[in-house]
């Protein structure tokens, strides 16, 4: 142990100190700009190696390839850009880091917001069918942590029926789909059932994607009128 | 009787080269030993500034850096670097944080002044005047020489740290509070001591002065 512990303070004492002003902003390692010259002012960034970070280094994602990267970048950029500065200033989202094979505890997932680093981690392989409005539905989840007030889940909770309960976590169900209901019953796809919040964001993102479905039954209508009031009140120029 | 022996011309031309070999070391060493030789020094008042109310000459050890101030950018920031100039807190005043060619950070007027350094905190101390508010909505280019304030990881947490880049950095607009930019000296800040494995200097060099030009 004391030899180890000796080669770990060699090691720190051979390592000059690195100026990485990315880690410095987000702490997220290994990442390069992209592209920051943006009309809404959202910084992107990518992988330019593997990383890993979170509580017990439970959150990987791997560096993309130049072209994956370019051919994703317009369709983020394009979906992104609907989100004025002002808008995502207020809800404190202005880094968008690309890279593949994302994953949280070995789960799989399409982003990973964190509205206290001002992060968007994005997966650019992430299902190309899902993939602009799942874009929407990780930003909602960014406004979500910042306006948890506005978009009560109790109140949220009551537009089901009683006897609807949600799983405790998006991950402690197997209620995962995402193809969107013809005939919604009061949920947008299957993943709505998972959690209230993932409810709430499921609905954003078909509202800011544009393919509700046809017929909207009452329990969805007065969803969606809850999730187009929660945003007008953080900015009544914003267009759902 | 000892005779005397004349130095053939080779022996003339060892011994003449030994001379310089030796005069040559010993200049070297004094000149090495003077990190601050090629470092120009700037005298402000041979200088016409444009607006000489916002400019600020902070005197280290190799000589001045002088700092034009942009209060049309950050009133609030400026406000609080003049008043604690013009108070002469920074005297003294340690660079703890020096990163080479990225930037050098001083300020800490509680835990960082000369005589009275707390390793254990520096970097953490306060002016005693409180918090002011992050002023970053303005567009700013951070260019080397720019100066800023430094704050803790939450917005509206700036107080008398203040830091100047050395290099270029462009993801600091929108984050850090710009106060100014360096306009002469920015070589002097180059010299400012570091440490390759560490951010944090022991034994930092220390600002003499920082006044007003006006």
């Amino acid at each position: 142990m004391k030899l180890f512990k000796f080669i770990l303070l060699c090691l720190f004492l051979i390592s000059p100190v690195q100026a990485d002003t990315i880690y410095e902003l987000i702490k997220i390692p290994h990442l390069e700009i992209y592209n920051i010259k943006t009309e809404n002012k959202l910084r992107y960034l990518n992988a330019k190696q593997a990383f890993t970070i979170g509580v017990d280094n439970n959150i990987n994602c791997f560096k993309s390839s130049k072209q994956d990267l370019d051919k994703k970048y317009k369709i983020i950029e394009k979906n992104l850009n609907r989100y004025s500065q002002n808008f995502l200033k207020k809800i404190n989202l202005k880094y968008i880091v690309m890279c593949e094979d994302l994953s949280i505890s070995g789960i799989k997932t399409a982003g990973i917001p964190d509205n206290i680093m001002k992060t968007l981690i994005v997966d650019i392989k992430f299902n190309d069918k899902y993939f602009e409005r799942v874009l929407h539905h990780e930003v909602f989840h960014i406004i979500y942590d910042s306006y948890k007030n506005i978009f009560d889940e109790k109140i949220w909770s009551k537009f089901n029926p009683k006897e609807f309960k949600y799983a405790k976590c998006s991950t402690c169900t197997e209620k995962i789909g995402l193809d969107t209901y013809s005939k919604p019953d009061g949920f947008i796809t299957e993943y709505s059932r998972s959690t209230a919040s993932e409810d709430m964001a499921e609905v954003f993102s078909h509202l800011m994607y544009g393919n509700l479905p046809s017929e909207v039954d009452p329990i969805l209508q007065k969803k969606i009128e809850f999730i187009k009031k929660g945003i007008s009140k953080i900015d009544e120029n914003f267009i759902l | 009787m000892i005779e005397k022996i004349k130095a053939s011309t080779s022996e003339k031309i060892i011994f003449l080269f030994v001379l310089i070999l030796g005069l040559f070391s010993i200049t070297s060493f004094l000149l090495l030993k003077d990190k601050c030789l090629f470092v120009k020094d700037y005298d402000p008042k041979k200088i016409d500034f444009k607006d000489p109310n916002n400019i600020a000459v902070l005197n280290v050890g190799c000589g001045n850096v002088i700092i034009e101030l942009y209060p049309e950018i950050s009133p609030i920031g400026v406000e609080r670097f003049k008043t604690l100039v013009r108070s002469k807190s920074y005297d003294g005043v340690a660079f703890h944080r020096v990163i080479k060619n990225k930037l050098v950070q001083a300020g800490d007027l509680e835990f960082g002044k000369k005589g009275n350094i707390d390793y254990g905190k520096i970097g953490t101390g306060k002016s005693g005047l409180g918090t002011i508010k992050s002023e970053i909505d303005k567009e700013f280019n951070y260019l080397k020489g720019s100066v800023g304030l430094a704050r803790t990881q939450k917005y509206d947490t700036e107080d008398s740290q203040f830091f100047i880049i050395l290099q270029d950095e462009p993801l600091y607009e929108g984050e850090f509070t710009p106060i100014g930019k360096v306009i002469y000296g920015i070589k002097v800040l180059e010299k400012i001591k570091y440490l390759d494995k560490s951010e944090y200097v022991l034994r930092p060099d220390f600002i003499n002065s920082l006044r007003m030009f006006n």
